[in-house]
């Protein structure tokens, strides 16, 4: 490709007057001047005024330098958000799913059960509540941001989620109008009627406080194992039946006379992990 | 005239910026890029002799602002650079990609030797870059160069001739 120009301009050039030259060789000279002077005086008089045009634009380039920087990462963080928001409509659609198989085995064991004269299972029903306040010194105990005008009522079973799997949190012991006050299981306070998942054994769960959570009254020969799951049975009066508690994390050995066994259970729900909870309506249960 | 001279001073911020930007980028890579001077190039290249000239100047002194023992050495250079390109502009097509490219890069390679020597001999101290980060930020520079000249153009508006501020 050739340097020279191809096709002349559609306007003339300008002639190089008089006033083209003189124009660059008095910046030129100015330069110069400001080259040979010593940096102090009227140099730095000249650094000063300059300051003044060129810092606000220093501060904005590196501003919009610094605001470009961040630009890839946001378009990161909105592919993977794309990413994630396609999946998680799959899972939704597939949830939907779930929910109309649910909705017709629900209706199915209604029938059954009718035809039986025995109590149905009712699907869980309630609200989803915040962590409005944690007492410090009562860690196994929170404040929800939901309260009697949302529906919440006392001894309501409260459920939470870790890891994606839900577990039992613990249980509402006070309501006013618009929060709720929810001991979690790991207080002393707290207990409910078990079952272990292996052998369908029954128990009662307590809150240990500082000490881990435990199943009291299992039948001694019963054979458990560190892992084994613990629901909450069908015969507690304030918990509906087949909620995760936790695992089963170590069988006590008792002394010989004892006629029951005591396990320890890890959480699924820990108390420093709850944010965001489920109160389960007691409207929708028997 | 006003709504020029907006331009020009928008072209001015919008190099600062750029040059910004490549000076903090590239300095990790060890490369001296001068976008102030690319800006100023491509601005010579379509506006006209006065406002080619001053915009040169200050784009130089935007770079002297910086330094600690010289003052004025990148005016000076930058200034003569915008002589060297109005003595060009008459002879070469700016509007194709290839001059653009070679100018750019000859000059960066000039002002920047120029420069270094510009410093050793006023203030005995030396300012050379070394010969890879001269290079590689003039390729740089010479490799963003016909998006600068497109960006100048199409701000500044499509003109083939220049016309008086």
């Amino acid at each position: 490709m050739s340097l020279r120009k191809k096709r002349p301009s559609k306007k003339p050039l300008p002639a190089i007057g008089k006033r083209s030259v003189w124009f660059p060789v008095l910046l030129l000279t100015i330069s110069f001047l400001l080259m040979i002077l010593p940096l102090e005086g009227f140099v730095l008089s000249v650094k000063a005024v300059l300051s003044y045009v060129f810092i606000p634009q220093v501060r904005a380039a590196h501003s919009a330098v610094k605001y470009a920087g961040g630009v890839h990462q946001t378009v990161q963080e909105l592919l993977r958000a794309h990413q994630e928001n396609y999946t998680l409509k799959q899972q939704i659609e597939m949830n939907n799913l779930l929910a109309a198989q649910a909705e017709t085995v629900f209706r199915e064991n209604e029938r059954l059960a009718a035809l039986l004269q025995v109590e149905p299972v009712h699907p869980w029903t309630g609200v989803w509540a915040r962590v409005a306040y944690r007492e410090p010194s009562q860690w196994n105990t929170v404040i929800i941001d939901k309260g009697s005008a949302d529906g919440i009522e006392e001894r309501s079973a409260v459920l939470s989620l870790e890891d994606g799997q839900e577990g039992l949190a613990g249980v509402v012991i006070e309501v006013t109008e618009n929060t709720s006050k929810v001991l979690l299981v790991r207080d002393e306070d707290f207990s409910a009627a078990v079952m272990l998942e292996r052998g369908q054994e029954e128990g009662l769960l307590v809150g240990g406080g500082v000490h881990p959570v435990r199943v009291k009254y299992i039948p001694l020969l019963t054979q458990v194992e560190k892992g084994d799951k613990v629901f909450t049975s069908a015969t507690s009066s304030i918990f509906p039946a087949g909620i995760l508690v936790g695992q089963v994390r170590a069988v006590r050995e008792d002394s010989s006379f004892q006629t029951a066994q005591t396990i320890e259970v890890e959480p699924q729900v820990r108390s420093a992990a709850v944010k965001e909870l489920f109160v389960i309506s007691r409207r929708g249960r028997k | 005239m006003f709504y020029k001279a907006f331009k020009l001073i928008f072209l001015f911020v919008l190099g600062t910026v750029c040059h910004w930007a490549f000076a903090t980028f590239f300095s990790f890579c060890g490369l001296s890029v001068n976008m102030m001077l690319v800006f100023a190039i491509a601005m010579c290249t379509i506006v006209p002799l006065e406002a080619g000239y001053l915009v040169a100047f200050f784009s130089g002194l935007f770079l002297d602002f910086f330094g600690a023992r010289l003052f004025g050495n990148n005016a000076f250079l930058l200034t003569l650079a915008a002589c060297a390109v109005y003595a060009l502009r008459e002879r070469i097509d700016f509007e194709a990609v290839v001059p653009q490219m070679v100018t750019v890069f000859l000059l960066t390679c000039t002002v920047g030797i120029s420069n270094s020597l510009l410093v050793a001999w006023f203030t005995s101290f030396s300012q050379w870059p070394g010969l890879w980060s001269l290079l590689g930020g003039a390729v740089v520079g010479t490799f963003f160069a016909p998006f600068v000249f497109w960006l100048v153009r199409r701000v500044w508006g499509e003109e083939t001739a220049p016309s008086r501020l």
